[in-house]
């Protein structure tokens, strides 16, 4: 396999031009949409099967008590696990030679399992195709030399592309230089490999808890449940099944109400 | 925050008619091997209703795909970690069962009845599997009461051994055999059924605490607590010991007991994606 590649989403720097978004559309030709009310500049609420690259607008108080941005260029996190590969029954989600996870569009046929599968709600139905959708890391073009085109479009660097070693020891840097700057809750979100999901390969920096970013704190893979709930089903079952042998067991006995 | 797919109605029948189909085939199944002689009408019943049913499963399942041209594209894997792909291959090898039982249903020789007795001890696992695969499927998911239900597979298949009782008992009643060998043992198979049922729901809902909310409170909690837990459980329940001598009790009974079943497959396929 290819070193895994990455992208480092530094929400520090991000200045909510939306560059990465409309890059993302217009390389990836994603078509256009009814805009949605959200209360402030982020559009729209959630990813879509247009959308894959989405600014999140949040605000959260100052000590003074003024209000302050927090930023945030969302994405497809290619997680190491990730819950939509394993769920898709086609195969059609896989693994690239970069680590990255994608959906192969001739071979998806639209259960939506994936959707429910994804612990952030990245995957996305498209009614238009009737197949699943989501970043693609912009397969073609890393498969050409190029950066994603979010990354490319960026204009403060605050969306990075790279390998993933090098990308994460940056990273971590750029936490210590935060830290000395007073910003106490920056943290990194997905660049330990031995974190949740085994690390995501889009990662990103955060200046606050990532509640506050609508993350969840501690993503699980939905398939952890498989095992023990199939091992429940198993004892209703012989339980249920035990049931019906007692009803039914009379050999040589009369049939009760017959 | 994780996105709901978008699974209704085509969904919950299915996941109805799934459960009555491998209950009413594993229920037929034991008859066939472990009752007597004359049992062998509910075990013919109950595999002729698994047969069509299981049909119109595929059915559901092939429409509601966003290319159901592509059905067959399930059948390119098998991931045994994945409720989704052993599912859909789990559909397809239990109708070969259904119709090998069906079609064995309708031969007298002894021969015949041997083989079916055979196919039917084999293929009780598969229904077993078909009844409770689609909880697991839903609790294999990221989100929330879904993926914290831990015994949504164990409540799915005593529902659906329980509806698939109740769907041999009607039948059996309106083709006239109600009083006739079997009635009794189906309906006794089938309050215990419903016993077990009762106290897994009561695990099940205990075990969530607040995750079971989108059911116990708000918008479909009346159907939840009346449709299931009343009308679907404890009123059948209670006709079936009060009056299990009278034919119509029991069969008004098992009515309710089918109309339970599509309740909780409603409810909980539908409180969290609306």
């Amino acid at each position: 396999m290819a070193k895994t590649l990455a992208m480092f989403t530094d929400t520090s720097l991000c200045i909510g031009c939306r560059a990465c978004q409309v890059a993302c559309k217009q390389w990836n030709e994603l078509g256009a949409e009814l805009p949605e009310w959200t209360g402030s500049y982020q559009n729209h609420h959630h990813f879509t099967d247009k959308t894959f690259r989405l600014v999140r607008f949040m605000e959260e108080p100052k000590p003074n008590g003024e209000m302050a941005w927090l930023l945030m260029s969302d994405v497809c996190k290619h997680c190491a696990q990730a819950g939509c590969l394993d769920a898709c029954p086609t195969g059609a989600i896989h693994r690239t030679e970069f680590g990255t996870v994608n959906i192969n569009q001739d071979i998806c046929n639209g259960c939506r399992y994936c959707v429910a599968a994804c612990p952030f709600g990245v995957v996305s139905f498209s009614h238009d195709t009737g197949r699943a959708s989501k970043c693609t890391f912009c397969n073609d073009r890393i498969h050409n030399g190029l950066g994603p085109a979010c990354a490319k479009a960026c204009p403060t660097e605050s969306i990075q592309f790279g390998f993933r070693d090098d990308l994460v020891k940056k990273a971590e840097r750029r936490v210590e230089t935060l830290k000395g700057m007073g910003f106490k809750d920056a943290q990194l979100y997905g660049a330990d490999t031995k974190g949740f999901l085994g690390g995501l390969n889009a990662f990103f920096l955060l200046l606050s808890k990532p509640s506050t970013y609508n993350l969840p704190e501690n993503p699980k893979l939905p398939q952890r449940n498989v095992l023990v709930d199939s091992l429940l089903s198993l004892g209703s079952a012989l339980v249920v099944g035990l049931g019906a042998l007692l009803a039914f067991r009379s050999r040589g006995e009369g049939d009760g109400d017959a | 925050m994780p996105k709901p797919p978008g699974w209704e109605m085509m969904i919950v029948w299915y996941f109805f008619l799934g459960g009555i189909a491998g209950g009413a085939y594993f229920t037929a199944a034991i008859a066939d091997n472990f009752g007597s002689a004359r049992d062998g009408r509910v075990a013919k019943i109950g595999y002729l209703i698994a047969l069509p049913l299981t049909a119109l499963c595929g059915l559901l399942l092939t429409a509601d795909l966003g290319m159901p041209t592509r059905f067959l594209n399930m059948m390119r894997t098998f991931k045994f970690w994945d409720p989704m792909s052993i599912g859909a291959w789990a559909v397809g090898i239990f109708g070969l069962f259904t119709f090998a039982s069906s079609v064995l249903s309708f031969r007298g020789s002894p021969r015949a009845i041997a083989l079916r007795r055979k196919v039917g001890l084999v293929g009780l696992f598969v229904g077993f599997f078909l009844a409770s695969y689609t909880g697991v499927l839903l609790s294999a998911t990221a989100l929330p009461f879904w993926t914290d239900a831990r015994l949504m597979g164990a409540l799915f298949l005593a529902s659906g051994a329980s509806t698939g009782m109740a769907a041999i008992s009607v039948v059996m009643f309106l083709t006239g055999g109600s009083g006739g060998p079997g009635w009794g043992k189906v309906k006794k198979a089938d309050r215990y059924s419903m016993i077990v049922e009762l106290i897994v729901l009561a695990l099940f809902l205990a075990l969530l605490g607040s995750a079971a909310r989108p059911l116990t409170i708000g918008h479909f909690a009346p159907l939840f607590w009346g449709g299931l837990v009343g009308l679907g459980l404890i009123i059948p329940l209670a006709l079936d010991l009060v009056g299990h001598r009278l034919k119509v009790m029991g069969a008004v009974s098992a009515v309710l007991v089918l109309v339970g079943g599509f309740v909780l497959r409603y409810v909980v396929v539908m409180s969290i994606q609306s």
